[in-house]
């Protein structure tokens, strides 16, 4: 009798408080089975379309979130360098290379929620492709950090995590096939004050 | 110890029940989701815009560079005309239905002269109006979706700040009422 009972006792507790905390968990930090790696960044095409797993449902759900849908664009994320170190608010990066064909894209930094960060008073919150400088071969180069440079720069002030997001409108990438193959620009550290 | 055993196989079946059972049904019981801040934002048939400099959570996922306004609506009270005036340089729209999945989702390029000019209608709704006069004397694009209540989200560039006048009145003056087939 008593058996039966700490059976039973054991088992829910395991179940309840197991089942909830891995629930918890993978809504919260778990990527999803949809998530597409291109170079340093990261999309999540499926996000918010009948086609997405049960995890990023739950997410979108949670987040209320209003996903880019197919035919608008498709926007990446990166939380670390090329070298895998963690993005950081103090340092210095600089991005290079290209982006897909798109009709337009902006980049913007945020914090580890995703919520955009505003720079001091007079500085451009994103930069677009229409007036990012290039060079010869059509590729550029962007500083982000604390310090002014010439060029194109983008401005991050303060301390803690720091995320980049690139969102490429009006895009074949989209598309089902437009993923495979796909380069963004790569993110190398320059140097850090911290 | 077998019987402890026993409590720890039978607890781990039923930790993985619970852990499917809780994320199957997050979305159900979800309050914070994108229906529930659209609806809180005003009245239906309308476009609001979302606010750039709201609350933290709000701005989560947003882009800067684009302003966004939001309608609900429900399809069971007939078509929605989803139409705006005026030019920018891009916008882009998105349908989510009640339960904040996108149904369908178009660009300017997509459309006749750029314009915003979309008729949203549920299968048979569509029938009545492609048997109307007024598809026909109209260059509106016809989207056909199998849902009742929904939202629209246009999003559209700012590339500078002298655009956001341009831009926010483009959204503000988006219409999304009801349309007699």
């Amino acid at each position: 009798m008593f058996r039966t009972i700490f059976i039973v006792v054991v088992a829910l507790a395991i179940a309840l408080g197991g089942g909830a905390y891995s629930a918890w968990y993978a809504v919260n930090d778990f990527d999803g089975f949809g998530a597409l790696k291109a170079g340093d960044w990261t999309a999540y095409p499926l996000e918010g379309t009948h086609e997405a797993d049960p995890y990023s449902r739950a997410r979108t759900a949670r987040e209320g979130a209003l996903p880019l849908g197919s035919a608008e664009g498709i926007a990446f994320y990166a939380y670390a360098d090329h070298r895998g170190e963690p993005l950081m608010r103090g340092c210095e990066y600089r991005i290079q290379g290209n982006s897909p064909p798109a009709r337009f894209w902006t980049l913007h930094a945020a914090d580890d929620a995703l919520v955009p960060l505003i720079p001091r008073a007079g500085l451009p919150e994103a930069l677009h492709s229409e007036e990012v400088i290039r060079r010869q071969d059509g590729t550029y180069v962007i500083a982000i950090g604390p310090k002014p440079r010439p060029g194109n720069w983008l401005a991050v002030q303060g301390s803690g995590p720091l995320a980049l997001v690139m969102t490429l409108y009006d895009t074949p990438v989209t598309g089902d096939s437009g993923l495979i193959g796909v380069t963004l620009p790569s993110i190398s550290r320059v140097a850090c004050d911290a | 110890m077998r019987s402890f055993l026993w409590a720890l196989g039978l607890g781990l079946v039923g930790a993985g029940l619970v852990h499917i059972v809780i994320v199957l049904l997050v979305p159900v019981y979800a309050d914070h989701n994108s229906w529930a801040r659209v609806t809180a934002l005003g009245a239906e048939n309308q476009f609001h815009l979302l606010d750039q400099a709201g609350p933290a959570d709000q701005r989560r996922e947003t882009d800067p560079l684009l302003l966004r306004a939001a309608c609900p609506f429900d399809l069971d009270n007939g078509p929605v005309r989803v139409f705006a005036t005026g030019s920018v340089p891009f916008w882009s729209l998105s349908v989510f239905g009640r339960n904040g999945e996108n149904v369908y989702s178009l660009n300017d390029r997509s459309s006749v002269d750029r314009r915003l000019d979309l008729v949203l209608a549920q299968p048979l709704q569509r029938i009545e109006l492609e048997k109307s006069s007024v598809a026909q004397k109209t260059d509106s694009i016809v989207a056909e979706l199998d849902i009742h209540k929904g939202f629209v989200v246009v999003r559209a560039f700012v590339p500078d700040e002298s655009w956001r006048p341009i831009v926010t009145s483009f959204l503000h003056d988006a219409a999304c009422a009801v349309t007699e087939p």
